[in-house]
């Protein structure tokens, strides 16, 4: 049984070794099924006609892919906790364990070229809009191995088509708009995914935002993740209409189950297909949850409940869901799925490990991209006798 | 034995790290780090960083304002807010999270106490908070609005500088909104990066119409903020957030009140003059002991308290206007050129 697990790991999708002709056949003599067709839970939908479809075709290799996906993300967060308590990460770290279905459901919906914003738990959408844990963990200990090479941390971290990463709450939607403004006018194709919180749907911003977005038909996808506590105040102490997907007013809206990936996946095709046959902006509420607290500093359990928490993990869980589909459908084999686990830890390990150990960005570069001048630019630090150059 | 262990621990680190050590880094970058703080301390490598590097300087107990306990910043200000509310029928507490107590815990109790429609949480919207202060304060009710960070207090800037400030004045004092306080968490801590540590109270120090206080002390604090709550005028009181925990000192019990734009005299000199607020005060208290010590300087230090409007006369008093780059103008100017 072990000789065949470990025949059975070579032959799985984007791994390095080259398989076998004997490991093929003894993959063949399992016999997974290629493909399985699931049903999905039917969205809410406000202002719409048709919603996303109620069933959906998952094959092999994007079940072992998102699994993949979305237990790095889970294990990468449980790993910047534990770094965190170590004090090798400081400062804020805000953990997105057990909402993995969103970022890798979100992804899994749009192409490479669409873009993405969102606000400050973003740890689990840096990584699948492209960059490795190594980056994510070494920005988060302040690295220069880090993306932003150590000067942005937990709430600072960008990649190709992602901006980020905002600190303040809100603060990222209207910028949302603009660079859904930007796909209009480049005429690409593309959308832009403008991720906000429960919390930050209050926020008066937000409203701007949609009015322009609707006004100028703007390929915005609005996702407010609603994971019912804004830090620690629960949905219905702060909002008058816990709806979220209807607070667009004008804009259509659906309600996705967050927790389930083939739900948000087709929901966001839904979504994104809309948006690009140029009908305007779309708002998706993904409800959701979350297992850690707002912040590394905050317990998380003044304001709910352990046994809610214990509810959702055994009930919920994102990664659960799909592996248990997986295998109660033949896409593949519990051994299988424990093999990954055992590579997604070992990639983690190595990333915390390189994040412990790479030096410290240099003191000089503190006021490196200030301003962009050409010569660099100087610029006064905490008293006037100590100036740092602002090169970029 | 910990020590020698610790000591050995970061000579080790030091070398393991290829190290220029921390201590080099800082060279040629202006002010060496060790004039501001004692001789390197071992520390291990997790704590490598300075966070704090002061040390609180609580002042004697006062006796003038009746029996006093031990308090630290937080629970000053719980103090002020508990006087206020207990003599002030109209008074109300409102922010984000300050039912359960606050992230700080300045409001700790006073929901039990007072009840819960003048202790209330506000859904995440600063700019409608403060808006909506400004209208309880214009029925005449005291306001006390609470702005989580510093940092958040853009979205509210607009109200604050068009609506609050100018209230009183465009409706020819038919109008104001003087019960209004603001309290807000406030300046760096160490871990707080961009959006937990600022110290915003530039922007608002050329706005007339508001006042914007800043204690260094828990003493300090309970009377300007009560002093605050009490004035006429719409105010912005910042607390020094690294001072929450780290500041305790003896506090009255019974209210009194610090008065506004009045700045103190902490140390008396003849050759310098070093005016600080907040946190900066112990700061600028070590290196005035410094400046003593190693160079033979003799230096005023003052608590600004108030940065707006500020103490003109106090700072100015003994200090030659030019030699502290303070360029007068108006009526100062006219009595400078007097004197020259």
């Amino acid at each position: 049984s072990s000789i065949m697990t470990a025949h059975c790991s070579l032959s799985l999708p984007g791994s390095s070794d080259p398989p076998t002709l004997a490991s093929r056949v003894l993959v063949a003599s399992r016999n997974f099924a290629n493909d399985a067709t699931f049903e999905i839970k039917k969205c809410d939908l406000h202002r719409l006609e048709e919603g996303p479809p109620v069933t959906t075709v998952l094959t092999r290799e994007d079940g072992l892919k998102y699994y993949r996906m979305m237990q790095t993300v889970r294990r990468m967060e449980l790993k910047a906790d534990q770094l965190y308590k170590q004090k090798i990460i400081r400062g804020f770290c805000h953990l997105c364990d057990g909402q993995e279905a969103c970022c890798v459901g979100l992804e899994a919906g749009i192409n490479p070229t669409d873009h993405l914003i969102t606000a400050y738990r973003a740890h689990g959408f840096t990584f699948t809009r492209g960059l490795s844990v190594r980056e994510i963990l070494a920005e988060l200990t302040g690295r220069k191995g880090g993306c932003a090479k150590g000067k942005g941390g937990s709430m600072h971290m960008y990649a190709k088509n992602f901006y980020g990463g905002n600190g303040i709450v809100g603060a990222q939607v209207p910028l949302g708009a603009g660079i859904a403004l930007a796909c209009k006018y480049n005429g690409k194709d593309e959308v832009c995914l403008t991720l906000y919180g429960d919390g930050a749907a209050n926020q008066g911003q937000i409203f701007e935002a949609y009015n322009m977005a609707a006004l100028w038909k703007l390929p915005c996808i609005f996702i407010c993740e609603n994971n019912r506590y804004g830090m620690g105040t629960s949905v219905e102490r702060a909002a008058a209409s816990t709806d979220y997907y209807k607070r667009g007013d004008f804009i259509p809206g659906l309600r996705v189950d967050g927790m389930d990936i083939l739900c948000v996946r087709e929901a966001t095709k839904f979504a994104a297909a809309y948006c690009r046959s140029g009908k305007g902006p779309i708002l998706m509420e993904l409800q959701t949850y979350r297992y850690h607290g707002h912040s590394m500093s905050d317990p998380g359990v003044s304001y709910r409940t352990r046994e809610e928490i214990q509810e959702v993990r055994s009930k919920s869980d994102p990664i659960m869901l799909l592996k248990d589909r997986m295998v109660n459908s033949n896409l593949a084999s519990v051994e299988e799925l424990k093999e990954i686990d055992v590579e997604v830890r070992k990639e983690i390990e190595d990333a915390a490990q390189f994040a412990t150990a790479d030096p410290e960005p240099p003191l000089e570069e503190l006021g490196y991209h200030i301003y962009s001048s050409d010569p660099p630019f100087e610029v006064r630090g905490a008293n006037q006798w100590i100036k740092f150059k602002s090169v970029s | 034995m910990a020590f020698v262990a610790a000591a050995a621990g970061w000579l080790l680190r030091l070398r393991a790290a290829g190290a220029e050590g921390h201590w080099r880094r800082f060279h040629g970058v202006g002010l060496a780090r060790g004039f501001l703080h004692p001789s390197a301390t071992v520390e291990d490598a997790a704590q490598r960083r300075q966070v704090a590097h002061f040390t609180f300087q609580p002042d004697p107990e006062p006796r003038e304002y009746g029996q006093t306990q031990k308090m630290n910043l937080f629970q000053s200000i719980t103090s002020a807010l508990d006087n206020s509310l207990a003599k002030d029928p109209t008074a109300v507490i409102f922010g984000e999270d300050v039912a359960f107590g606050g992230v700080f815990r300045c409001t700790v109790g006073l929901r039990d106490k007072y009840g819960k429609d003048r202790v209330f949480n506000t859904p995440l919207c600063e700019q409608g908070i403060v808006g909506f202060g400004i209208g309880i304060a214009v029925t005449g009710a005291t306001a006390i609005a609470e702005i989580q960070f510093a940092d958040y207090i853009f979205p509210a800037f607009d109200q604050i500088v068009n609506e609050a400030a100018k209230y009183r004045y465009r409706s020819g004092d038919l109008f104001n909104c003087g019960s209004l306080t603001i309290r807000s968490p406030w300046g760096c801590v160490g871990h707080g990066a961009l959006y937990h540590s600022q110290s915003p109270e530039a922007f608002f120090a050329h706005c007339p119409g508001i006042k914007v206080v800043i204690p260094r002390s828990p003493f300090q604090a309970k009377g300007l903020l009560l002093s605050c709550i009490e004035d006429k005028n719409p105010c912005i009181f910042f607390e020094p957030k690294i001072l929450y925990r780290a500041a305790a000192e003896q506090v009255p019990i019974e209210p009194y009140n610090i008065p506004l734009s009045q700045a103190e005299v902490i140390q008396e000199g003849s050759d310098v003059t070093l005016v600080a607020w907040g946190t900066q005060v112990h700061v600028i208290r070590e290196v005035a002991s410094m400046a003593k010590e190693k160079l033979g300087v003799s230096c005023e230090v003052i608590d600004l308290r108030t940065i707006i409007p500020w103490d003109v006369d106090t700072v100015c008093k003994n200090a030659d206007p030019f030699s502290l780059g303070l360029y007068p103008t108006g009526k100062m100017k006219e009595e400078t050129n007097n004197l020259y």
